[in-house]
């Protein structure tokens, strides 16, 4: 039983089934089969696109076969679409390659309603005449575009999406807003079943480090005027007045809460970013109305 | 584009490449792409399937050749005119020699294991070729410049090697999920298919002494056991009786959860012989293909398996390895791409750490970690092999001034994907460039020569054919021009402890170690120590003498030596990193202005990003690889959106 994908195995441990189900279904158009172009596609053919078109209506010449390791000599006098089409092919044939002997600003001139049926457009080395064009259908379509070009050793890659949303945006890190710096009254309660100072060297090292937390951040407000540490150096000395109440050099509970200790330091709320986007947001995305005061952020 | 000057150093130059895999494809099309002319490729592998995602010279055809032979074929189709010389060997093999790499005006790695790097750094270095270095995993990757005398050398700042963990977690007290897969894989595995000879810590040190002599038979196959039954008894030895025994041992649970034995009867009261249809049926010839998986109908690797399933797919691995694998039992070694192999380790470890309380994992990830995969995609490599022909023409040039050092970041920050940085100059302290002496602390009176050799000389140093002297005394070395009183006498050495060596060795002396094919020297100076905390220092001796280089204004060398992704088979103790307090609190250093070449403050996020190893080791230390539960990872608060984060990265 082979497995099935192997082959996509050390990009799946990057990007999930569900990435790799997203790359299967899309439908990408390239514009230009130059170097910059091909080596776009290549990737993305190796990847397990779901089908690729590309568009060139030029012939490979020989000058070409000095950059586009896709053509060789016995492709001169063809279409290069046709060739780089053939080559990208090879790479995975479970990608759906078709090619169109066809200049992409008489397309975008003449046609603009075959953009629609791609996921995808990648457009390289377009003059910025056609450029806006192309963006323009592209918009209405709601067709993705990347315009690439490049030059020596320079170039440029722009991305043009309309405004989406991203509901799983899988952050790397995520923050887990324990609500040490405000916590609701259970936890308040159980916080106070605890004496952080009791003589017991065994329970003292199994506090939890949230408890910790909780009774030296209410320790600090209370010496402090009622905030939190804001600044650096009020980090670091928070810092060292937990490091200061351990008793013993083992103490996991305590070394965890030092580390932690950044959790109490977020300012509750939110950022005033997403608070702009809360509020300018197109409203058939919140179809409910969100109390923007201290809103549950997970 | 290229300057007349650059064409000429091009055309005229003769190029090394070493490893031809995820970034030796793209740089071999670079380069020949940007006009070079005379490439040598060494790579001593062959092609795997699951190279085809971003090894685009090579094609499902070509699965199983060898890939410095392909990727020239490859080439050469686009490039006729090129040379390009492919050997399909192991470039630790001694025909390539300094006078080998001398022939090179520069060399460029593509390789993915910390042990072969310090080798062709050592080479390098002792031919007086440039060698630009990179490495790849996942969305990062860094090319680095390395040039004698002018710049670092790869081993200036000690590169830490893979974790390892104590003997003890493994066998008795294991917490994460890893530990169970390195008890499946390097204990179980290896003493059920693997070499009975070899030695094996998979019986639990009980207070009951006795019981290890019992248990060396229980592994073996009784004549004429019933696999079922064979399947069951090994099962309820090593989870059910095995953690019955350890759970007895007070001390160790004192603060710990006790983990709970498992026996089959529990867990699959009905016999499986209605499983024996499915072997039956399953009358495959190829070897490679037979799985467990897929005769308990489980198809999704994806998928975590329950206790149940887990415990039914290790009775049919067994199951599968006596009936269709016979002739391989006694020299198996677990290998990632061995499906069968993958399915009872994953099985094993899960129900190991069903016992412990870790949860369980699926196939998919179990192989990651067992297998040491590292994640790859064509687009870093491709991008990593454009900035290694950028160096390595400014190399050609000798433009000493615009050597940089490049990290590809995951994310873009303050504006850049990439990161060029000043090469700093040698470190003085280095012993592998500028041969300055460590110092060894050990037990003169009670370590051997041979704890010498194999802890320090190769896995340390790095050393495969050492030469060892005291002063004019030769004490120990390797060669095919011995002769037979030679060998007998260095064979004798081994076995003494090194004070009562021919030449004792004792405190203060100056032991000089050398390899004669990486023509490096290296004066050890030893320090007689008693005790040594069998905790921290399993290995009963402690070498330093690897020193930072001198701090600039700015003492963040914590940034320098975090964590480095896999380096693969150095099993030297990693080296310790002082969590960058400073990164927590979201700020960054801003990069300077070179001011020569002197040291740097601190890079931004520019981690020591390298290849893992895919190669499968022999140690007999248990070693281990990197997994995402790693305890150590920091979660960064966002200051404001545009300062920069520093995230430990997560490894596969």
């Amino acid at each position: 039983m082979a497995e099935p994908k192997t082959k996509y195995d050390r990009q799946l441990r990057i990007w999930g089934e569900q990435g790799q189900a997203a790359l299967e279904k899309a439908s990408v158009c390239l514009l230009n089969c130059g170097p910059t172009g091909s080596e776009t596609l290549k990737n993305l053919v190796l990847g397990g696109i779901g089908s690729i078109t590309v568009i060139d209506g030029s012939k490979v010449e020989v000058g070409d076969l000095g950059n586009n390791f896709m053509l060789d000599e016995s492709c001169v006098g063809e279409s290069k679409a046709k060739s780089v089409c053939a080559f990208l092919q090879e790479l995975n044939d479970a990608v759906k390659a078709k090619f169109i002997e066809e200049y992409p600003e008489a397309l975008i001139e003449m046609n603009p309603p075959f953009f629609s049926q791609f996921t995808l457009v990648v457009a390289t080395q377009l003059g910025e005449e056609k450029m806006i064009k192309l963006d323009r259908i592209c918009r209405e379509a709601n067709v993705m575009l990347i315009f690439a070009r490049s030059y020596g050793l320079t170039g440029f890659v722009r991305i043009s999406v309309k405004e989406h949303t991203v509901v799983e945006s899988k952050p790397d890190h995520f923050l887990d807003d324990l609500r040490l710096n405000n916590p609701w009254p259970e936890l308040r309660k159980f916080a106070e079943t605890f004496d952080l100072n009791v003589p017991d060297p065994v329970a003292h090292k199994h506090t939890p480090y949230v408890v910790i937390l909780i009774k030296m951040s209410e320790e600090w407000t209370n010496s402090h005027g009622g905030s939190l540490p804001s600044t650096r150096e009020e980090k670091r000395e928070f810092k060292e007045l937990l490091k200061s109440k351990m008793v013993a050099i083992d103490e996991d509970n305590y070394k965890e809460a030092i580390e932690a200790s950044f959790k109490v330091f977020a300012p509750p709320g939110i950022k005033l970013a997403l608070s702009k986007v809360l509020q300018s947001a197109d409203s058939s995305f919140f179809p409910f109305s969100i109390a923007i005061g201290r809103p549950w952020i997970f | 584009m290229v300057s007349e000057r650059q064409l000429e150093a091009i055309k005229g130059a003769k190029v090394l490449m070493v490893g031809a895999g995820g970034i030796g494809c793209e740089l071999l099309k670079t380069l020949a792409l940007s006009g070079f002319q005379d490439i040598h490729i060494i790579d001593m592998d062959t092609i795997e399937v699951s190279n085809l995602n971003r090894q685009f010279l090579f094609r499902q055809s070509h699965v199983g050749q060898s890939k410095a032979k392909v990727a020239r074929d490859a080439v050469l189709k686009f490039r006729p005119q090129m040379s390009i010389t492919a050997h399909h060997a192991n470039v630790k093999d001694p025909k390539f020699n300094v006078e080998f790499f001398k022939q090179f005006n520069v060399v460029l790695n593509g390789l993915d294991n910390l042990d072969a790097r310090r080798h062709v750094n050592r080479l390098c270095l002792a031919a007086d070729v440039p060698l630009v270095e990179s490495g790849t995993t996942g969305f990062l990757g860094q090319v680095t410049v390395h040039v004698k005398g002018k710049t670092e050398c790869y081993e200036c700042q000690p590169k830490p090697a893979p974790k390892t963990y104590p003997v003890c977690t493994i066998t008795s007290t294991p917490s994460k999920f890893v530990h169970c897969i390195v008890w499946a894989k390097d204990l179980l595995f290896a003493k059920l298919f693997g070499d009975k000879n070899q030695e094996n810590d998979l019986n639990v040190r009980s207070s009951d002494a006795s019981s290890s002599a019992h248990a060396e038979d229980v592994f073996v196959r009784r004549k004429d056991e019933d696999i079922d039954q064979y399947g069951r008894r090994i099962y309820d030895h090593v989870f059910g009786y095995n953690i019955e025994v350890a759970s007895s041992n007070e001390e160790t649970w004192k603060n710990r959860n006790r983990p709970k034995p498992i026996y089959s009867a529990d867990v699959m009261p009905e016999n499986l012989t209605e499983q024996n249809g499915n072997v039956a049926k399953n009358c495959v010839v190829d070897t490679s293909s037979v799985s467990a998986m897929a005769s308990l109908g489980l198809k999704n690797p994806q998928d975590t398996w329950t206790l149940l399933e887990s415990s039914r797919i290790f009775l049919e691995a067994l199951k599968l390895f006596f009936a269709k694998r016979e002739k391989e039992i006694g020299n198996l070694s677990f290998d990632k791409d061995d499906q069968l192999a993958v399915e009872f380790v994953t099985a094993a470890a899960n129900i190991r750490a069903a016992s412990f309380g870790i949860s369980l994992h699926s196939l998919f990830e179990a192989k990651g970690i067992a297998g040491n995969i590292v994640h790859a995609v064509a687009t870093t490599n491709a991008i990593i092999a454009g900035l290694i022909v950028i160096e390595a023409i400014k190399v050609l040039l000798k433009d000493t001034d615009k050597y940089r050092m490049t990290y590809c970041l995951e994310h873009i920050t303050k504006k850049m994907l990439l990161m060029p940085v000043e090469p700093y100059e040698p470190n003085k302290s280095c012993y592998v460039c500028s041969e300055t002496p460590l110092s060894l602390e050990i037990n003169t009176s009670r370590s051997k020569l041979r704890d010498f050799v194999e802890k320090i000389v190769k896995a340390k140093l790095g050393i495969n054919f050492p030469l060892i002297m005291h002063g004019s005394n030769l004490l120990y070395e390797v060669g095919d021009d011995l002769d037979e009183v030679e060998v007998a006498n260095y064979a004798a050495n081994l076995e003494k402890v090194l004070s009562q060596l021919p030449s004792p060795v004792t405190n203060g002396t100056m032991l000089t170690v050398e390899d004669l094919q990486q023509e490096l020297t290296c004066n050890i100076n030893i320090k007689h120590r008693e005790e040594f905390d069998e905790e921290k220092e399993p290995d009963g001796m402690l070498l330093s003498g690897w020193t930072q280089a001198p701090p600039a204004k700015d003492d963040k060398q914590s940034m320098n030596d975090k964590q480095s992704i896999g380096n693969g088979g150095d099993s030297s103790n990693a080296l310790q990193t002082e969590p960058a307090d400073a990164v927590k609190d979201g700020e960054m250093e801003e990069i300077s202005e070179p001011s020569g070449k002197k040291r740097k403050l601190s890079e931004g996020s520019k981690a020591s990003i390298l290849d893992a190893t895919d190669g499968t080791r022999n140690h007999k230390e248990v070693e281990k690889l990197d997994d995402d539960d790693d305890d150590d990872d920091d979660v960064v608060m966002f200051d404001d959106l545009d300062s920069m984060t520093n995230k430990k990265k997560r490894l596969q």
